[in-house]
């Protein structure tokens, strides 16, 4: 566990990173470790606490603490429903933080493919020098892929196995992608193909950014970081390692503190 | 005599020489209490919801709450949408009169389109050019209030954005806005300096978000340039008429607007650019093209139909200001 100079007044920190599948923390009590949860975002906002005139009041005797903690919140819901008394920091600066607190490098390009967001945030010197979000549908996010996944009567796991001899496909709309892929189905292409196409349609859809600024480094996190293909797929089209830190999910949340609360390098 | 609607910038002192009045369709549309309520309507008639809503809100506005019997209508420099929208209100009885602004801003050709105009509604030249004169304090205290919304800080990029926005039709009353620019300009110049370290541009058509300037400021940035909200007020002091909308950049190739925003960009010590686009709007691909060309960093955001900003939009307001205030320092 690294010092950190936010665990002050002797209080516990607790830091949330509210995504619109899943919320992810970070729990760094007094005298012990960090602790990384993820609980799904209905189920958090149900069980953990409740809403109040100062924002959602977390219940935080259900993360085992007797005091109020320090609260620090980053994502998508932070606005929506504010976390009473928390420090927000906004996402795009909390994940080019948490990247590099995670991979202790200082010039990357930083990819973040969530459930619904995706981001890719160039790094300079430390710095932000850039970012491109998607606008407002989840193409190409994780939600595509969980739906494309149902539709070729797969899991995510599986899916992401698939990287060889992709069908290229046109939509990457995380409905229309659905009648595109029965469509193909019935003319006979094999699923492991099409799971191939899903895959290769994630990275195609971030090329024209990427290519604007062809990554010297490039760092994935986020759910999507998971899928193997992927990352074998950006590996191929860069011809470069891709970096996934340690808590590729948890990155948000980590990049709250101000110091590495991983303890790794800085 | 009467209400002429406009769906553009168009050389509005024709029809004021007419013995009309110019009415800027787009800002009834946005001014209306029962916006959601107009869009539904063209939706209803059949409009697709797909559409970039001012063109489904100008058709609501017309049929529903503000109706004209005649529109000038700019079928060249603005988007094609505006055509089915003339054809569809013409199809509602409104008498369309086409005015096309030369792509490559030829002054022969635009006086050729000014005359045709001005033939149309019966204007003379000479009173046209009389008009222009008298529209000319109008124009200059709009630009003076410009200046002092970069130069001195002293007014908010919400203001700076309604003052210039108005000069499309001058609200209608001429003389009206001309008393209310005086008094703004009185007041502004007794208040103590807008104090955001970020200073912004804001490049694209009007925003349909009526909280996005308010938003900016809170998060610690200004918006110091409306781009075409500025262009709207036609800001070139020349005496010939002709030229001064010849110089006009907004219905001209988007070279021409890019010449203009890194000026304007240099001038106004501007940190980063906002860039503005509607749902489905052709602009969208010239969001490459400014990014490729003005140097300076370019968040892009989309308006949809809803009228204030969504969460999506703000989170990346508030990450972009933040990231130029860290790259300030």
């Amino acid at each position: 566990m690294g010092k950190n100079s936010d665990y002050q007044n002797n209080k516990s920190i607790l830091a949330l990173d509210l995504g619109s599948r899943s919320v992810k923390i970070a729990l760094q009590k007094k005298d012990s470790g960090i602790e990384l949860y993820d609980y799904d975002t209905a189920l958090f906002y149900d069980q953990f606490g409740e809403p109040s005139n100062s924002g959602f009041q977390i219940d935080f005797s259900k993360f085992g603490l007797n005091s109020k903690p320090l609260i620090k919140a980053t994502g998508y819901g932070r606005n929506a429903l504010n976390i009473a008394d928390a420090e927000i920091t906004p996402e795009i600066q909390a994940h080019a933080k948490g990247a590099i607190y995670q991979t202790g490098m200082s010039d990357f390009t930083l990819l973040d493919l969530g459930g619904q967001d995706s981001k890719i945030i160039w790094i300079e010197d430390s710095k932000i020098e850039d970012f491109f979000m998607n606008n407002r549908c989840a193409a190409s996010a994780g939600r595509y892929l969980e739906n494309m996944a149902n539709t070729l009567g797969m899991g995510l796991e599986e899916l992401s196995r698939y990287w060889e001899n992709p069908e290229k496909l046109s939509a990457t709309c995380a409905v229309f992608g659905e009648s595109e892929l029965v469509g193909k189905m019935a003319k006979g292409v094999s699923r492991e193909r099409l799971a191939a196409g899903v895959n290769q349609q994630i990275v195609k859809k971030f090329a024209a950014k990427l290519d604007a600024r062809p990554p010297q480094h490039l760092v994935l996190v986020g759910g999507v970081a998971m899928n193997q293909a992927i990352t074998k797929l950006l590996a191929i089209k860069y011809q470069i390692r891709i970096i996934i830190p340690e808590y590729p999910q948890h990155n948000g949340v980590i990049g709250l503190f101000s110091e590495n609360p991983m303890g790794g390098k800085e | 005599m009467g209400n002429i609607g406009i769906t553009t910038t168009v050389p509005q002192e024709i029809i004021w020489a007419s013995g009309n009045i110019p009415v800027d369709l787009n800002n009834i549309f946005i001014g209306s209490d029962k916006k959601t309520d107009l869009l539904e309507r063209a939706y209803r008639d059949g409009y697709p919801r797909t559409m970039c809503p001012w063109i489904s809100g100008i058709y609501g506005t017309v049929v529903e709450e503000f109706h004209v019997d005649r529109m000038v209508v700019v079928t060249q420099g603005d988007c094609s949408n505006t055509h089915a929208l003339a054809e569809t209100l013409q199809d509602k009885g409104v008498e369309i009169i086409p005015f096309a602004f030369p792509y490559d801003s030829d002054v022969g050709l635009l006086e050729g389109e000014m005359r045709h105009l001005a033939q149309t509604l019966g204007a003379e030249w000479s009173y046209i050019l009389d008009c222009y004169e008298r529209l000319r304090p109008s124009r200059e205290l709009a630009w003076k209030l410009d200046e002092l919304t970069w130069k001195k800080n002293l007014v908010s990029g919400w203001e700076n954005h309604l003052w210039l926005l108005q000069t499309s039709d001058f609200i209608g009353k001429a003389e009206k806005y001309l008393e209310n620019i005086k008094d703004a300009l009185e007041e502004v110049r007794t208040r103590k300096p807008f104090d955001q370290k970020v200073r912004l541009g804001y490049i694209g058509v009007p925003p349909i978000f009526s909280d996005l300037y308010d938003d900016i400021e809170n998060s610690g940035g200004r918006v110091v340039f409306n781009e075409v909200q500025r262009q709207f007020s036609i800001p070139y002091p020349v005496d010939d008429f002709v030229d001064a909308y010849a110089k006009y950049t907004y219905p001209a190739s988007v070279f021409k607007r890019i010449k203009d925003i890194k000026e304007q960009i240099e001038v106004r010590n501007i940190h980063g650019i906002v860039h503005y686009v509607q749902n489905f709007c052709f602009r969208q691909i010239e969001d490459l093209l400014f990014r490729k060309y003005l140097g300076v960093p370019i968040l892009t955001i989309e308006g949809e139909n809803s009228f204030e900003l969504d969460e999506r939009i703000r989170i990346r307001l508030d990450s972009f200001i933040k990231m130029l205030e860290d790259k300030i320092e």
